[in-house]
């Protein structure tokens, strides 16, 4: 059946939570009741104040807010979402029309709107959140084809003590050197961040997934070399970027024996260079080197815990 | 649930019909008969369908004339335009509405889904949607908006069983832009023109056609 706009294909969220955010008492709790019935996770909110304290203690996978607020507008909330987890996905279910809500200095945010006053507008609503949140429909970077296999994948090789293993951090010193560059690292590319297993030169430990060009790497089949990052149309405002001095680029996605990348062994430089063929065939070496080692752990951890993990795809 | 889905069909173009919920990435260049194949693309087939157009290089009035002038029949309650051009100008009883700059993503989205909800709500149940084009997006508004942009319009097509069409001038954008812009669509359909002759051929779309075929535009 459909409701509004939106097929009806899903019948539960569970393990899903959204926060409500609505000033008006019944409204809120309306569309709080709402989202129970599916078994969703609700956090409510009344105040824009109240919202983001919400999104600072939890990371939630969606939020529904009214667009006029007693202390702000659901734009406002909206610009504090893109700042701290800028994959969730926001809609305003709202009774203002689009001609009311004020977009100037937000043009750039991107979120869903719903009119509170459509036929079945709650259960239209519950089904776009679910959808907004499967899809990862308002994330700001291209998504492999495979995502859900791919993070599937990465779930078997990310276990737990990799960031202590003294082989990444080996390779990535022995990269550095070989290559004369100032950063290497091997970074695991995970549902919204990157995390970096080893980093020779600068130190990171994660970054958000909209900000890094692993997460494009991981669509190539090949090296991804980026020789200059301004002059990239990808990459060229990319604020992020510019702030760790990242002006070139060249990774080797890493993928298991299933085709999954599930990440990328890396050289950065602060000036741009270039990259020959066979620079790139050493750098593959080195990825295929770390794909081994996380091959390894992955045999190890099955080994030590028979019980877990011997569901999913890759092996 | 057994509901039988929509598909989509083409006329006389030389185009199998696809599922619903599909999103097609038309690339051409613009003065190769592009618009007029995107304009073909939206015309509706059926009584339950609508068009939605986002217009980016144009405004909604010459949206409108040059769909009309494609064999659409302009009709508020099944067709509507969001008219993204900075003179663009709202017309509520051609169902046109104004954001008043490509740069404004966030008020493209906006309008995109009222108008979309309001079509729906109005029966027009299966919404053919057509950007045209994508290139003044990307040349306005930072990587990472577009991609965000794009996951939402397409995903919102998808999700409603609509059929999205979006046109880009490949000579606006660089090769690696248009490749990762791709990513967001089901399949592609090119064109291609030299001298007089127009030739379309599909990628990544089941069931359709091999290789360059002639259109006539």
């Amino acid at each position: 059946m459909m409701v509004g706009s939106v097929w009806l294909s899903k019948t539960t969220m569970a393990g899903v939570t959204v926060l409500c955010v609505d000033p008006d008492d019944d409204e809120r709790v309306a569309t709080r009741e709402a989202f129970d019935v599916t078994e969703t996770e609700t956090v409510e909110a009344a105040t824009l104040e109240a919202a983001v304290e919400a999104l600072r203690a939890e990371r939630v996978d969606c939020v529904v807010t009214e667009y006029h607020l007693p202390d702000g507008t659901g734009l406002d909330l909206a610009a504090e979402l893109r700042e701290t987890a800028p994959d969730t996905p926001l809609v305003l279910f709202t009774d203002a029309s689009p001609s009311h809500i004020e977009t100037g200095g937000y043009e750039d945010l991107i979120v869903e709107y719903l009119p509170k006053d459509m036929p079945e507008s709650r259960a239209s609503l519950v089904r776009l959140a679910g959808n907004l949140v499967e899809q990862r429909a308002q994330v700001g970077y291209p998504l492999p084809s495979d995502e859900d296999e791919r993070l599937a994948a990465l779930e078997q090789y990310d276990v737990s003590g990799l960031e202590a293993v003294d082989t990444f951090d080996r390779l990535t010193d022995l990269a550095a050197r070989h290559f004369d560059v100032p950063v290497a690292f091997v970074g695991l590319v995970d549902a919204h961040e990157e995390r970096f297993l080893a980093c020779q030169g600068a130190n990171w430990e994660t970054l958000e997934r909209e900000n890094t060009i692993c997460t494009h790497t991981i669509l190539e089949d090949e090296v991804f070399v980026v020789e200059d990052t301004r002059a990239d149309e990808r990459f060229a405002d990319n604020e992020e970027l510019a702030r760790r001095e990242i002006r070139f680029y060249a990774g080797a996605p890493l993928r298991t024996r299933q085709g999954a990348a599930i990440g990328a062994f890396c050289l950065i430089d602060d000036e741009p260079r270039s990259f020959s063929e066979a620079d790139r065939h050493v750098l593959e070496q080195f990825g295929d080197e770390a794909m081994e080692q996380l091959e390894l752990r992955r045999r190890l951890a099955d080994r030590e815990q028979p019980t877990e993990s011997t569901t999913g795809g890759d092996r | 649930m057994s509901v039988q889905k929509p598909v989509y069909g083409f006329g006389d173009l030389p185009l199998a019909d696809v599922d619903s919920g599909t999103n097609i990435l038309v690339t051409g260049p613009a003065l190769g008969g592009i618009r007029t194949l995107v304009m073909r693309m939206l015309l509706c087939r059926r009584s339950d369908e609508g068009a939605l157009f986002i217009a980016a290089d144009t405004d909604g009035q010459k949206t409108l004339s040059d769909y009309e002038a494609a064999g659409g029949a302009v009709d508020p309650r099944r067709v509507g335009v969001v008219d993204c051009t900075e003179e663009g100008t709202a017309d509520e009883s051609h169902n046109v509405v104004s954001v008043g700059s490509p740069s404004d993503l966030t008020g493209v989205g906006i309008e995109f889904s009222n108008l979309y909800e309001r079509l729906v709500a109005g029966g027009a149940t299966n919404v053919r949607t057509g950007v045209y084009t994508l290139g003044p997006f990307v040349m306005y508004a930072d990587a990472k908006t577009v991609y965000r942009f794009l996951h939402t319009l397409t995903g919102r097509i998808r999700t409603a069983d609509g059929l999205g069409v979006c046109a880009i001038d490949p000579g606006t954008v660089d090769r690696q832009t248009l490749s990762s812009l791709a990513q967001a669509f089901d399949g592609r359909l090119e064109l291609a023109r030299e001298d007089e002759e127009i030739r379309v051929r599909t990628a990544g779309l089941a069931d359709q056609p091999d290789g360059w075929r002639p259109i006539d535009l």
